[in-house]
């Protein structure tokens, strides 16, 4: 390795270039969660205001207790978080045990099945005959519209094909010649020496049902159903337009409290992205594996 | 357990027990199932783009609705949103392609140029973090540093004196295209490096070091070590971003963005054939018109995606399949 003594003016140049560039995507990246954080933290009114950039000005928790303490947000982190709980348990069921079946070679129409999971994953009716499909198996306007229109998924199953191919045929031979069904080798066997791939293809179903929207308003009118990020949604919406319609300081409407729009909808950003950071160490050490397996062998 | 150490004997019986598989066959039968509900019956749904079909038809509809032939794509083509609403899906989408594509090459060159180890490590797992969080986090985020009222940035830069107004960046419509790629870019900036930097991590390192001894100085190696090592990634990405030109390149952003970051004022240069067809289907409930927008773009797609991989294949030898 070269030394510092030794840099050229090219180094000097390329170095400056490239640690400024650095400089800036660490920044870019890292500063927008701070400052929303920082928001979240601080006084409503205050921070429309202004100037509130490095740390709170007025410390509170008012906001947090402002979310808490209202009925519509504290049913729609369950919504949020029982969707994730029943979607990650149904996905990797129904993945992992269509996956087992087609990780046997001598399997009967394996080929079949694996044409109809490939066609599955590159072509799809678009939105509307897929609505129309909903609607007659009687899924929209349902919990179940989150969870079960989503239990397979075909990319996720070649992952698990892959892993159950490496286990060692010896294993199931022997436990079949004990008397074992497939049911009980896959439960009892197969599954409990795949915690890798299972934490992989959970963590896939998880953050998606997490961060999913798109479906609540599409699929479904009840309020009772919305998950979180439906009604962070809806609260960017109200203030933009609220904005725009009136041109009158959102926080007006707010008067009782120093809560105001603007801290409402950083505070629940840090409430949904808290989950995602915890569990982050996990993600990064599965999902590399998991990009690098999907988009350069495709 | 059930595990032993017998060694298989009476092969034939075990064969024929093998080809039994009740339970596999359960197990991937009722895959295919869900297939057939989720995935199969809507694809077949798409025959109402050339049906008149009327929504209280249900499934049914799909078989028994009458044929209308091509009319319903003959009615969005000559109708007057078509030259905006196709202007906005392949305008978004080609600022994609020249400026969110290459940075995170750029940026995996660059990491793998930073010789402190910490950093390096740090930046790049900061780096792919967004990928993580929902677009309607992003959307919110955005509100926060660009709202002409308390948007963090706007405010920066009026106290700073940079600028005498705040800029109305969420909601003029000549911004909404930058507002895109630039959201895009912070997006899927980390995570779609993780592809060149696994790509660079394979250069064998010798060729640098001959390199070197020939005189090479770094930008000399970048361009003739590293370039040409990635460049079987640059192909697979490129190939699969093409392929993705209506829905906004490699990362399918088009759709979530013009959905969230849209608003009626922006609108001119926010709407794209996916709200559109949003909007006309589920909204205005004209099913089976918008069903022949939404496969008019399928099609596009698929026959950009087989070219681009024939391209792919003809120039650099490389392709996806």
């Amino acid at each position: 390795m070269r030394t510092l003594k030794h840099r050229s003016a090219e180094d000097w140049i390329l170095d400056t270039l490239i640690y400024s560039f650095a400089a800036v995507v660490f920044i870019a990246t890292l500063y927008p969660f701070y400052y929303v954080l920082v928001v979240s933290f601080n006084e409503g009114i205050d921070s429309t205001r202004g100037g509130v950039f490095l740390w709170p000005r007025s410390f509170t928790f008012e906001n947090y207790m402002a979310v808490f303490s209202d009925d519509a947000w504290t049913r729609a982190v369950l919504i949020s978080v029982l969707r994730t709980v029943v979607g990650t348990v149904l996905g990797v069921s129904l993945t992992s045990m269509v996956a087992y079946a087609l990780s046997h070679d001598n399997l009967r129409g394996r080929k079949i099945y694996f044409l109809a999971i490939i066609v599955s994953m590159y072509f799809n009716g678009g939105i509307i005959p897929y609505y129309v499909t909903l609607r007659a198996l009687g899924l929209l306007n349902t919990f179940w519209v989150y969870v079960v229109p989503t239990m397979l998924n075909g990319f996720l199953v070649l992952v698990m094909v892959a892993f159950f191919r490496d286990i060692p045929k010896s294993l199931e031979e022997s436990a079949h010649i004990d008397g074992a069904n497939d049911l009980q080798i896959f439960v009892r066997i197969v599954l409990p020496i795949s915690k890798p791939v299972l934490a992989t293809v959970s963590l896939f179903f998880g953050v998606a049902q997490w961060n999913a929207w798109l479906d609540s308003v599409l699929f479904v009118r009840s309020p009772d159903l919305r998950p979180l990020s439906f009604l962070m949604m809806e609260v960017i919406n109200s203030s933009r337009i609220s904005a725009m319609m009136s041109g009158m300081d959102v926080s007006m409407a707010a008067t009782a409290t120093q809560v105001t729009t603007l801290s409402i909808q950083m505070t629940t950003i840090v409430i949904t992205v808290v989950p995602i950071v915890l569990v982050y160490p996990f993600l990064q050490k599965h999902f590399v594996k998991g990009v690098l397996l999907g988009s350069v062998k495709g | 357990m059930y595990v032993s150490t017998v060694a298989p004997v009476g092969t034939l019986s075990q064969k024929r027990r093998l080809l039994k598989q009740p339970w596999l066959h359960v197990f991937a039968i009722s895959g295919m199932v869900f297939l057939a509900l989720f995935a199969y019956m809507p694809m077949f749904g798409i025959v109402i783009a050339f049906r008149r079909y009327d929504f209280l038809d249900g499934i049914q509809g799909f078989f028994t609705s009458p044929w209308v032939g091509l009319s319903h794509f003959r009615e969005f083509i000559t109708s007057f949103r078509f030259g905006n609403i196709m202007a906005n899906t392949l305008g978004i989408s080609i600022l994609k392609t020249l400026f969110a594509f290459p940075m995170p090459i750029i940026f995996a060159i660059a990491l793998n140029e930073i010789r402190l180890p910490r950093f390096k490590k740090t930046l790049q797992t900061v780096s792919y973090f967004p990928h993580f969080i929902s677009w309607v986090v992003v959307s919110g985020i955005a509100y926060a540093l660009f709202s002409t009222e308390f948007g963090a940035l706007n405010d920066l830069m009026v106290r700073i004196g940079l600028i005498d107004e705040p800029l109305d960046v969420l909601t003029n419509p000549r911004s909404f295209w930058t507002l895109a790629v630039v959201t895009d870019i912070w997006k899927g900036l980390g995570w779609w490096a993780i592809i060149f930097i696994a790509a660079i991590a394979g250069i064998d390192p010798t060729l640098y070091e001959a390199a070197e001894i020939d005189g090479a100085g770094r930008l000399a190696r970048i361009r003739h070590v590293t370039l040409p090592g990635i460049r079987g990634a640059i192909v697979v990405v490129l190939v699969l971003s093409l392929g993705n030109l209506l829905g906004g390149g490699v990362s399918g952003s088009n759709f979530e963005q013009a959905y969230l970051l849209g608003n009626e004022l922006n609108n001119a240069r926010s709407e794209i054939i996916q709200t559109y067809v949003l909007k006309v289907g589920l909204r205005d409930g004209r099913f089976d018109f918008a069903a022949a927008v939404g496969l008019m773009q399928a099609v596009v797609s698929l026959v950009l995606i087989l070219s681009a991989n024939r391209i792919a294949k003809r120039v650099s030898g490389s392709s996806l399949f």
